[in-house]
């Protein structure tokens, strides 16, 4: 007999399969399952199929060999590397003074500098790259403009127009995160350091600098891990000077079926490249973490009029450069067009024509996103749960496969769902399932880390309290862990929203004609030269992308280094 | 009222070669205030999640009257726990808050209503009902979840340092209004603290730990007096410690001791420790006399005077190293001594206390 059953008010049980097991061991065992499934039976089958036999040399390494013996094949990852190093290096070189200046000096305009950073940061970058076509392609409209008074612009395409969209959609990675190490700094380093005598310059180069290696490292390696898997910008303006990602998309969807086993061997080269990567990411932010935490962060200091000037104009420059092919698209979404060539009049042909054939993709995008999100807020608030209440084997597993499927690029996931999926019990390809499943494992850390870092600072007594007081473990996430979390998952949820919303290769390779999605339609426009439709469409993208970070900001209160 | 009494039988908790708790047994009244006191790491609190069933023990068990709870999770041992960081939920009103464990017992509305409109009533919130906790005070706060504990009618109420986070005046004030609700509702209560004056105000009966074992076990007024090993004497109220050597016994019950400068007579409390002897002496229990006097006593000279208002406190030094504290009263028209002056100290045998050294 139990203590319990004497008293007059006996306490209530769980019930089905949590009553056995316990409520926190069942929902690990769901957990594990999606993501041992979703991600790391995919990764394993790609890397299983890369090394089946090859039908020359019998040899489970000749898919391997031919890919480093054909320059063909071997140049494409020569140039990845070569334009994402370069990306990285004028994005810290463009980023670290742009932070420095619009979070130390009084630049004029900073709110203005910050959304336009956000929201640079969050269109899509397919968006980006054909809107430099529009503006600096061939027949682009800056273009003729230049050429009509006799001045010849660099070429938009190729290596160095790849570098240069790559450098601007992605120099906010090094804006924000060093924004925020800038805010972690305190204000005594610097004093200290001017009243030892040093200059600012100087106090910049030994005092601050050395404090904001893990953000300039690790927004480094972000902006080169995002460089070396996007697909949309090399297709786009690649033409002859092609990329790893590109070379995957083409084995595996052209040529009758494609060629699975290659792509799937380009894809583990792929991945080792953005594994290894994230991994010296985390060895460079633990060898250089100081662990400084501000009293009183920096300080806006007061500057020559000379300085403010010269220092607004710079943050200008960088910031009109990276809006300007957001601006162009909403513009010429209302110019009449004739294919590739825009006509400077007024017009809402272009929304009217998007209409008819906007509502399938439409309602697609939204529903994929929607579900997705709603998956990542339940499951990554419960796979945060374990990581921090329940540490463990277990626990220590998760947390590393959820870092993991940041190293994970969309087209990568895309071929092994595929690759996984695509027979019988499991025949998922072409469904809405898939895409969801893609996007679902692709965005949860995003629900997983907001979470957690709320988690942390909950005392875990308020969650003892409830148990104590007799209701189960289930009851208590129910009822007091995830409404004391309730900012964190909206939170964490919006960015999953505005991050899914674009996705584009991942669903490149995952959809059929009935799984559509406005990226899908835009990237289709693109290719197919209607600008004024993708004009349209991607004006559409951007106010859904960017709909829910004004709830972010606005209501949440949250600040703009929460994207990264 | 459900309350029961609490055996614990040789608990012990492990963490790897660390002993957080080392074979503690106790037996708790019904209806008992019992204490556990300790300074940080000593075990107490994690000898109160063990009860609570936030942690299991490596070995040993805990009973509740005569059924071993052991192996029941801890959302079913019906204990009502009160947390050091309050632990209030913040997203849930007063009422909500006290009515938490009701519902999760799956009460009746009205039921659920009446037993929380008395527990408001008795903790004096039942103005602040529909507050939410960022409205109420640390003090109105810890109230509240008190009576979220006791409301459950818990078999045992567990307070993990619950006054500790408040200032001063409220710490006293709520001293005084927790014991007199324990008093009226009955509950056995193991409280845990590290603050001796809570304890003694508070407890029926203290438990000092000390690196996860008991030292003592007694009630506040034999704590206190009648400490038991060297490490209740220094850690219960002040206590000069001198190194003593027995000289023989006395009539029966007494024993002559040497102190550094005189002898005494010394009251046996048990068995006299074999070997090495320290005498504990509380400042209280000094007289300071004139040289010229007779008798036993120490001779030091005063080297030091802090004056409290209603005590004084003097330094004697003994020579040899040897320094003790003495307390007196402060009385209108009595003259301080002057520093420099040299005294006897009286001491009666009663308050003279033999230890064992402790090992270093």
């Amino acid at each position: 007999m139990s203590a319990v059953t004497d008293t007059e008010t006996p306490l209530r049980r769980g019930g089905g399969l949590a009553r056995h097991f316990g409520f926190w061991p069942v929902v690990t065992a769901i957990v594990l399952v999606l993501i041992v499934g979703l991600l790391l039976v995919p990764v394993a089958n790609i890397v299983g199929v890369s090394l089946s036999a090859g039908a020359k040399t019998g040899s489970i390494f000749e898919n391997y060999v031919n890919f480093f013996s054909e320059r063909f094949y071997y140049q494409t990852l020569i140039n990845s590397f070569w334009v994402s190093i370069w990306a990285m290096i004028f994005a810290v070189c463009l980023g670290v003074p742009a932070a420095y200046f619009v979070n130390r000096y009084e630049i004029w305009g900073r709110g203005f500098v910050r959304a336009a950073v956000v929201l640079t940061f969050v269109s899509p970058p397919f968006i980006g790259s054909y809107s430099w076509v529009v503006l600096f392609g061939r027949s682009g409209v800056l273009t003729q403009f230049f050429n009509s008074i006799g001045v010849s612009l660099p070429s938009i395409y190729g290596a160095s127009g790849i570098i240069f969209v790559f450098t601007l959609q992605f120099f906010p990675f090094v804006f924000l995160l060093v924004s925020s190490g800038l805010k972690s700094i305190d204000q005594s380093v610097e004093d200290a350091a001017r009243n030892l005598g040093s200059s600012e310059f100087r106090t910049f180069r030994t005092a601050i600098a050395p404090l904001l290696v893990p953000s300039i490292t690790t927004s480094a390696l972000l902006v080169f891990i995002a460089s070396f898997t996007d697909l949309g910008t090399p297709i786009i303006l690649g033409e002859r000077f092609r990329v790893l990602p590109v070379l995957i998309y083409g084995e595996f969807v052209n040529e009758f079926g494609g060629r699975p086993v290659l792509a799937s061997a380009l894809s583990v080269l792929l991945l080792s490249v953005t594994t290894g990567a994230l991994l010296l990411q985390r060895w460079l932010s633990a060898r250089f973490s100081y662990a400084t935490s501000a009293i009183r962060p920096l300080q806006v200091q007061e500057q020559p009029l000379g300085k403010r000037i010269a220092a607004t104009a710079f943050v200008f420059l960088l910031i009109g450069f990276a809006l300007l092919p957001l601006v162009n698209i909403v513009v010429s979404s209302f110019l009449q067009s004739n294919g590739p060539v825009l006509v400077a009049s007024f017009t809402l042909d272009n929304y009217a024509r998007i209409l008819d054939r906007i509502t399938l993709p439409l309602w697609n995008t939204l529903f994929y996103t929607t579900v997705a999100t709603m998956l990542c807020a339940i499951i990554g608030t419960a796979i945060a749960y374990i990581i921090v209440r329940r540490p463990g084997p277990v626990s220590s597993l998760l947390d590393t496969v959820v870092m993991f499927s940041y190293a994970v690029p969309g087209i990568v996931l895309g071929v092994g769902l595929v690759v996984t999926y695509h027979e019988p019990p499991f025949a998922l390809t072409g469904t809405a399932a898939i895409i969801i499943l893609a996007y679902f494992i692709r965005r949860l850390p995003f629900s997983v880390r907001s979470s957690v870092s709320m988690l942390q600072q909950i005392s875990r007594d308020t969650e003892d309290a409830s148990i104590n007081l007799g209701a189960g473990p289930g009851r208590t996430f129910a009822k007091i862990t995830v409404p004391l979390l309730a900012t964190a998952i909206l939170s964490g949820a919006l960015l999953t929203w505005s991050n899914t919303i674009r996705e584009l290769s991942a669903t490149l390779i995952l959809q059929s004609g009935t799984t559509t999605t406005v990226a899908i339609e835009i990237f289709n426009e693109v290719v197919n030269g209607n600008f004024g439709l993708a004009s349209a469409l991607g004006t559409v993208l951007i106010l859904l992308t960017f709909l829910p970070l004004v709830v972010l900001f606005t209501l949440l209160g949250k600040k703009e280094e929460a994207l990264v | 009222m459900a309350s029961t009494s609490v055996h614990i039988d040789q608990v012990t908790k492990r963490y790897g070669d660390s002993i957080a708790v080392d074979g503690v047994s106790l037996d708790i009244a019904k209806g008992e205030f019992f204490t556990l006191l300790g300074s940080s790491g000593c075990g107490k609190t994690t000898l109160l999640r063990i009860i609570a069933g936030f942690l299991k023990q490596t070995s040993g068990r805990i009973l509740f009257g005569n059924s071993c709870i052991d192996d029941l999770a801890p959302q079913h041992r019906n204990t009502g726990m009160v947390f050091q960081s309050y632990a209030i939920f913040p997203h849930l009103s007063v009422v909500d808050n006290i009515a938490y464990g009701l519902r999760a017992r799956g009460l009746k509305a009205a039921e659920v209503k009446q037993k929380v409109d008395t527990y408001l009533a008795l903790t004096r919130l039942s103005h602040l009902g529909h507050r939410k906790p960022r409205e109420l005070s640390g003090g109105q706060q810890q109230r509240v979840v008190l009576a979220r504990a006791m409301v459950i009618e818990p078999d045992v109420l567990l307070m993990d340092e619950p006054l500790s986070n408040l200032d001063t005046e409220m710490r006293m004030h709520l001293r005084t209004e927790i014991r007199a609700l324990q008093r009226k509702i009955g509950v056995t209560t193991i409280y845990v603290t590290h603050d001796q004056e809570e304890a003694l105000l508070m407890s029926d009966r203290i438990a000092v730990m000390r690196g996860g074992r008991l030292e003592q076990v007694a009630s506040p007024h034999d704590i206190y007096n009648k400490p038991s090993t060297r490490f209740v004497a220094s850690f219960i109220g002040e206590n000069n410690f001198l190194p003593a050597v027995h000289r023989g016994n006395a009539e029966a019950g007494f024993v002559r001791i040497e102190l550094p400068g005189g002898q005494f007579t010394a009251k046996l409390r048990g068995e006299l420790p074999q070997g090495a002897l320290e005498a504990a002496f509380r400042p209280q229990d000094i007289e300071l006399r004139p040289l010229d006097g007779d008798g036993d006593g120490l001779v030091g000279t005063l080297t030091d005077i802090q004056f409290l208002g209603g005590t004084v406190r003097y330094a004697i030094d003994l020579g040899g190293g040897h320094l003790v504290q003495v307390a007196g009263a402060s009385r209108t028209g009595v003259m301080l001594p002057e520093i420099g002056t040299r005294h006897r100290l009286g001491l009666s045998p009663a308050a003279i206390a033999l230890f064992a050294p402790e090992a270093a």
